[in-house]
């Protein structure tokens, strides 16, 4: 009984430490550095956390250098030295940065808001290296270094702005719920103890195991293995932001969306926090992208069958 | 046709008391005092040697055609079987995943190869199915794999499914196919590789049936010894010098002990060069190709993990490794020296590949991996060590056969030489047993 005792302190312990020190992101952090437990982030005890602005970011300081003309000493310099922008992304997520299986690349609004930057940097939108990285993988590939920046649907949260910076949101999702086409739930609320998939990583399967219906929660890799199982009928539903359902629901015609939006997911580009002042440059260029149209066209290219494009989410600074 | 022995007056005639209840060993005692008791005693004892040599050598003529029979029909052949299940499996995930890569509609030359790939997989598991006996290791392996491929052959067509109409998901199914692949599959075909393997060294073991073999030799020579000794003491005790009957039954056990002794150790001959010209090299290309195609699925899936591809890389590193170490299975003697130059070529090949992927040139890298020249120098590394696997187990199956000539003569035969000495020993013996009536 005493050893049960024990272990049982030490795993609430771990949960603790899991918590606190990993930021409530799924994502593992490189070793040497907290050791998060995917279970500590679903469990009931991760409430929302509002201790910050995560839609604040840092401000730019003066213009724009002239694409090819980086600083010295600063991380674009060193981006321009190697001669190409490493973009941490995944390859399944439609619309936003998918394969496309025709030509064979990753493509999407994520992958154009990282080509912006690439313009930004070389004066040429290809000089951009893909690194197709899971969904637990997005915050410790920003801080390790193995991807100069990560644009996959990722949403702004004070947990992660603990580990990484982010840029000024460049898209406003929420969560919803995709379904089978026959089925009658309305929302996440019809779906207590049925089969809910998201990505392992993403603040979708955390919402999931949050939801008062109580239904199960289901990590896949990738929402490209979410959609395999939905077909393969081994999970009920499919819960993540509406976008990327959208996307999915375009592939599978017994497919649908349906409910409101249950949460608020503003998307930003992770980068680390070591080097602010890249953080500076992505929020300059971000901000000219929504102040001279390429913000909109980019919607339009992408997401223009869901409506007219939007305005662009507002840069809040810290 | 009666004998003297069913003449005489039955010894232990139904009396209550006296020499009835002697044991049998005191009979035998009491016997000994008088020479028609000797001599009963010595045709007893030379029957059982006899009768018991003759059953002996029909046993282990049985046991070693038998297990030479099941060593070259069954265990070998499974062996290969399961090297054919892994090969076509690795090589069906490897083309899948080059036909991703490649991008667009699936080129036909690697359709045409993914569906050879898997009819190779299906058609080597329907007959080591055969093989397999119900329950145990390999009849699970083999159960396991069945299911599984259908699976596997099921997600892949969902992938082409999708990917004909466009639909990224396309590639999902893919990669689900190809971890069900990888991570069921394969280490079920390793594991029944592992078992025939076993069973192959197995049935060496019972082929040769070394304690058979000792047992009848030790028979044979207490039998040539006990004729002799008999032979001895009836020129002693009577006015012969020789009995020709005895003398006939000892010709005959020496020539059943040179016939069967010639065809053994033929057998044993074979059989060794079964092993150290067949068995053994098959099993060392059969793991050279095995790796080699690790290598290439490797190549192919860090690709396709776009970046990610680390643990595929060290994967490959492991495998190579394996093969290409001092006295790894690429050195074997039986494999032309123009496949290790190929797999070198293969190797540089792969370190370019390996180069522009690292340096940022992604397309570059999935250009040079599934380009027409590297494909061709793995498919020379591939095919000659296959040229090379068909060349063993031809050389198996003629020592095989070799092995197992005669044996099936000697199960009828040896016991039927055995039998006629015993009839002559009796004759023999019987003769003098008639000069004390």
């Amino acid at each position: 009984m005493r050893t049960r005792a024990a272990l049982a302190a030490a795993t609430a312990l771990a949960a603790a430490i899991g918590l606190a020190g990993c930021s409530g992101d799924s994502s593992p952090l490189p070793p040497g550095l907290a050791k998060p437990s995917a279970s500590a982030t679903t469990g009931p005890g991760s409430a929302v956390d509002t201790s910050c602005n995560a839609r604040a970011s840092l401000r730019p300081t003066g213009a724009l250098p002239a694409p090819g003309r980086m600083p010295a000493g600063s991380t674009m310099a060193e981006i321009q030295r190697r001669g190409r922008l490493v973009l941490g992304t995944s390859q399944d997520t439609l619309l936003f940065s998918s394969r496309n299986p025709f030509t064979g690349k990753v493509e999407g609004f994520d992958v154009d808001m990282a080509r912006l930057i690439a313009a930004a940097i070389f004066g040429d939108p290809d000089k951009i290296q893909i690194k197709v990285i899971g969904y637990d993988k997005r915050v410790s590939s920003a801080v390790d270094g193995s991807v100069d920046i990560v644009a996959d649907t990722m949403t702004a949260n004070c947990a992660r702005w603990k580990d990484v910076n982010f840029s000024t949101i460049y898209y406003d999702a929420g969560q919803k719920v995709l379904v089978s086409s026959d089925s009658t739930a309305k929302s996440i609320d019809d779906l207590g103890g049925k089969k809910v998939c998201a990505a392992v990583g993403s603040t979708s399967l955390d919402n999931i195991g949050k939801a008062a219906s109580k239904p199960q929660p289901v990590g896949k890799a990738s929402f490209g293995d979410c959609l395999v199982a939905f077909q393969q009928n081994e999970v009920d539903a499919i819960s993540t932001d509406d976008t990327i359902l959208a996307g999915m629901a375009a592939q599978d015609p017994y497919a649908k969306v349906v409910g409101p939006k249950f949460t608020e997911e503003p998307y930003g580009l992770a980068m680390s926090p070591k080097s602010p002042e890249f953080t500076r440059f992505v929020n300059a260029v971000l901000d000219k992208a929504r102040t001279d149209g390429t913000w909109a066209a980019t919607y339009k290219k992408w997401l223009g069958a869901f409506g007219p494009a939007p305005q662009p989410p507002k840069a809040e600074y810290q | 046709m009666s004998t003297a022995l069913v003449d005489r007056p039955a010894p232990a005639a139904p009396s209550p008391s006296g020499r009835a209840k002697l044991g049998p060993i005191r009979r035998a005692a009491e016997l000994r005092r008088t020479s028609p008791g000797r001599l009963q005693l010595i045709l007893a004892a030379l029957l059982a040697l006899g009768l018991l040599t003759g059953l002996v050598a029909g046993l282990t003529a049985r046991s070693a055609n038998a297990g030479t029979a099941d060593l070259g029909n069954r265990a070998q052949p499974l062996l290969v079987e399961a090297e054919a299940i892994y090969s076509g499996l690795a090589d069906a995930d490897t083309t899948a995943a080059q036909a991703f890569l490649a991008g667009g509609l699936e080129p036909p030359a690697l359709t045409r190869r993914y569906e050879a790939d898997l009819a190779q997989a299906t058609t080597a598991l329907t007959s080591a199915a055969r093989r397999t006996p119900d329950g145990g290791q390999s009849a699970d392996a083999v159960a396991a794999l069945s299911s599984g491929v259908a699976g596997y052959a099921a997600l892949v067509a969902t992938a082409r499914a999708d990917n004909r109409q466009g639909l990224p998901v396309g590639s999902s199914y893919l990669s689900a196919a190809s971890l069900l692949n990888r991570q069921t599959l394969l280490p079920q075909a390793q594991a029944l590789f592992g078992v025939a393997q076993r069973e192959v060294d197995g049935g060496y073991t019972s082929a040769r049936s070394i304690w058979w073999l000792l047992l009848f030799t030790v028979l044979l020579v207490l039998t040539v010894l006990a004729l002799t000794i008999a032979q001895r003491y009836l020129s002693r005790t009577t006015h012969r010098t020789f009995n020709m009957p005895l003398l006939a039954a000892t010709g005959l056990v020496l020539l059943l002990a040179l016939g069967a002794g010639s065809l053994l150790i033929n057998q044993n001959l074979h059989l060794h060069r079964a092993d150290v010209q067949g068995s053994k090299p098959a099993a060392e290309l059969a793991e050279a190709r095995i790796l080699a195609l690790r290598e290439r699925g490797d190549e192919a899936l860090a690709l396709a993990a776009h970046g990610s591809g680390s643990a595929s890389e060290a994967d490959f590193v492991s495998a190579q490794s394996q093969l290409t170490a001092s006295n790894g299975p690429l050195t074997g003697e039986y494999l032309p020296n123009e496949a290790i130059t190929a797999h070198k070529a293969y190797l540089d090949l792969h370190r370019q590949v390996r180069a522009l992927d690292d340096g940022g040139d992604y397309d570059g890298a999935v250009k040079l991996a599934i380009a027409a020249d590297t494909t061709k120098t793995f498919d020379t590394v591939t095919g000659d060590i296959g040229t090379a696997l068909n060349q063993r187990k031809a050389e198996f199956t003629g020592e095989i056969d070799s092995a197992g000539q005669g044996l099936g003569l000697l199960i009828v035969v040896g016991p039927l030489l055995a039998l006629i000495a015993c009839a002559l020993v009796t004759v023999g013996l019987r003769a003098r047993l008639e000069e004390y009536r």
